[in-house]
């Protein structure tokens, strides 16, 4: 092939375009070098194709020269990093070779080794750290519902020392006289092992009832305490076998032999229609 | 922006390779503009033209000290760089999943009917290949701006290796003509 023929294969502009495979790359670049014809068609088309190109520029955005020349600058400086890397480690090795002089270049080294491994250290301290900030979050907030649920619990008992307290109070009067209703006391009662005390203020006459032990009914019956006045039983009221209500305060009584509990429908009879559990005469 | 100063290509050459400041700012004050309209000629989407125009100037600055100037143009060393970027980023996952939200068809099928359809939008050398018959136009699009080997291009269209081969370098004088 001449090289005439072989300008005008279309060789010229396949490898300006790079539209060649590595062999006919090779090639055209040995005739480039050894023909100045094919030199010549090489620049004259890329000449072309400059100029085409110029002449149908897109202009970028402006703002993106100073992010590229921004991006430059990063690059410039790691290139300086690494050129001042590798002479120094020139610099070292050519200091090692001549002479047992304390190298300046070393600490630095260390310094720079101890600050990496200060890096690394202080990376995984903080991911330590933020993990253990996690974690007693969570547990504060766990604490906070704690606290507040303490709290509530606290709030109950003062009310119910407060029960004990007053009941306490009301049963130290020296007025107090005391009538213990057994269940064993009433040859018909349901339960013969219940019992119950009333405090009764000879003073004030206001009845006080303290159960000890009497079955829990259903719940749409409810005890009635009676105070029986001259054989004729008189309502002294209902009440609830309640936990933590150790003194139930009943209606005030100024007269009575004897005191009674039956069982009654919810809210209590005007007379016992039920069945008595406890019975006491007042001594 | 435009740099007062002028360098022949040698001079300019020779301060890159030094990576002066101020040669850096001529050749983007001179040739971004033609890099970016080769760039959007592949990759019509502009946001990610600006990164790739971007990628292919940081590459330039590093990669200078390797161009070799007995080999071509510094233009066309440099047009290389931006062409091969922007057929990466074409081909990437990313870039092919955008497109499908636009719902234009990138497959073999869709490119070939949207090949054949004229596009009023086109630049350059892409608005030149509109002169070119249709097959030939169909390889130089393959081949130059979508970055397919002749080997891909011949299974693509079912036409043997030296066809192909042939085709393109046709096309490719045809064009020369053309430009000139």
């Amino acid at each position: 092939m001449n090289i005439k023929e072989y300008i005008s294969s279309g060789i010229v502009e396949s490898y300006v375009f790079d539209l060649v495979n590595d062999q006919e790359k090779e090639e055209f670049e040995r005739m480039c070098a050894a023909h100045s014809e094919v030199k010549e068609a090489r620049d004259s088309f890329e000449l072309i194709l400059e100029q085409q190109s110029l002449d149908h520029a897109v202009a970028p955005p402006k703002n993106l020269r100073s992010r590229i020349f921004a991006e430059l600058e990063i690059e410039k400086d790691k290139l300086n990093r690494s050129t001042n890397a590798e002479n120094r480690i020139a610099v070292d090795q050519v200091m090692a070779e001549k002479a047992p002089v304390i190298n300046m270049g070393g600490w630095m080294r260390y310094v720079a080794a101890a600050s990496v491994i200060l890096l690394v250290a202080s990376t995984i301290l903080n991911f330590y750290f933020f993990n253990q900030y996690k974690s007693f979050s969570a547990k504060y907030d766990g604490l906070l519902a704690q606290n507040a649920e303490l709290a509530r619990n606290e709030k109950s008992l003062q009310t119910s020392n407060k029960e004990y307290q007053s009941a306490i109070d009301k049963l130290r009067d020296t007025s107090m006289t005391i009538i213990k209703m057994a269940g064993n006391a009433v040859p018909s009662s349901p339960d013969p092992t219940s019992m119950a005390t009333v405090y009764w203020n000879m003073r004030t006459k206001d009845v006080y009832l303290f159960v000890n032990n009497m079955p829990t009914p259903s719940s749409d019956k409810q005890y009635q305490l009676w105070a029986i006045v001259n054989g004729v039983p008189v309502d002294a009221g209902v009440f609830d076998i309640e936990k933590g209500v150790p003194v139930v305060t009943m209606k005030n009584i100024p007269n009575a032999q004897a005191f009674a509990i039956t069982l009654e429908k919810k809210g209590g009879s005007t007379s016992p229609l039920g069945q008595m559990y406890v019975l006491g005469k007042v001594s | 922006m435009g740099t007062a100063t002028t360098y022949n290509e040698q001079e300019l050459i020779s301060l890159l390779k030094g990576r002066d400041d101020r040669a850096f700012a001529y050749l983007y004050d001179n040739y971004s503009g033609a890099l970016n309209g080769i760039i959007m000629q592949i990759l019509d989407n502009t946001e990610l033209s600006n990164d790739v125009l971007q990628e292919v100037f940081i590459n330039i600055w590093r990669k200078i000290e390797s161009y070799d100037p007995s080999k071509g143009r510094l233009y066309t060393w440099m047009l290389n760089i931006a062409r091969n970027a922007s057929i990466d980023i074409l081909r990437s996952k990313s870039y092919q999943n955008s497109r499908k939200n636009q719902s234009i068809p990138e497959n073999v099928d869709g490119l070939m009917t949207s090949s054949f359809k004229p596009n009023t939008d086109l630049i350059g050398l892409r608005k030149l290949l509109e002169k070119l018959k249709t097959e030939q136009r169909v390889l130089i699009e393959l081949a130059y701006f979508k970055g397919y080997t002749h080997e891909e291009i011949s299974e693509i269209e079912g036409i043997p290796l030296g066809t192909v081969k042939t085709r393109i370098r046709n096309a490719l004088m045809q064009l020369r003509t053309i430009l000139q």
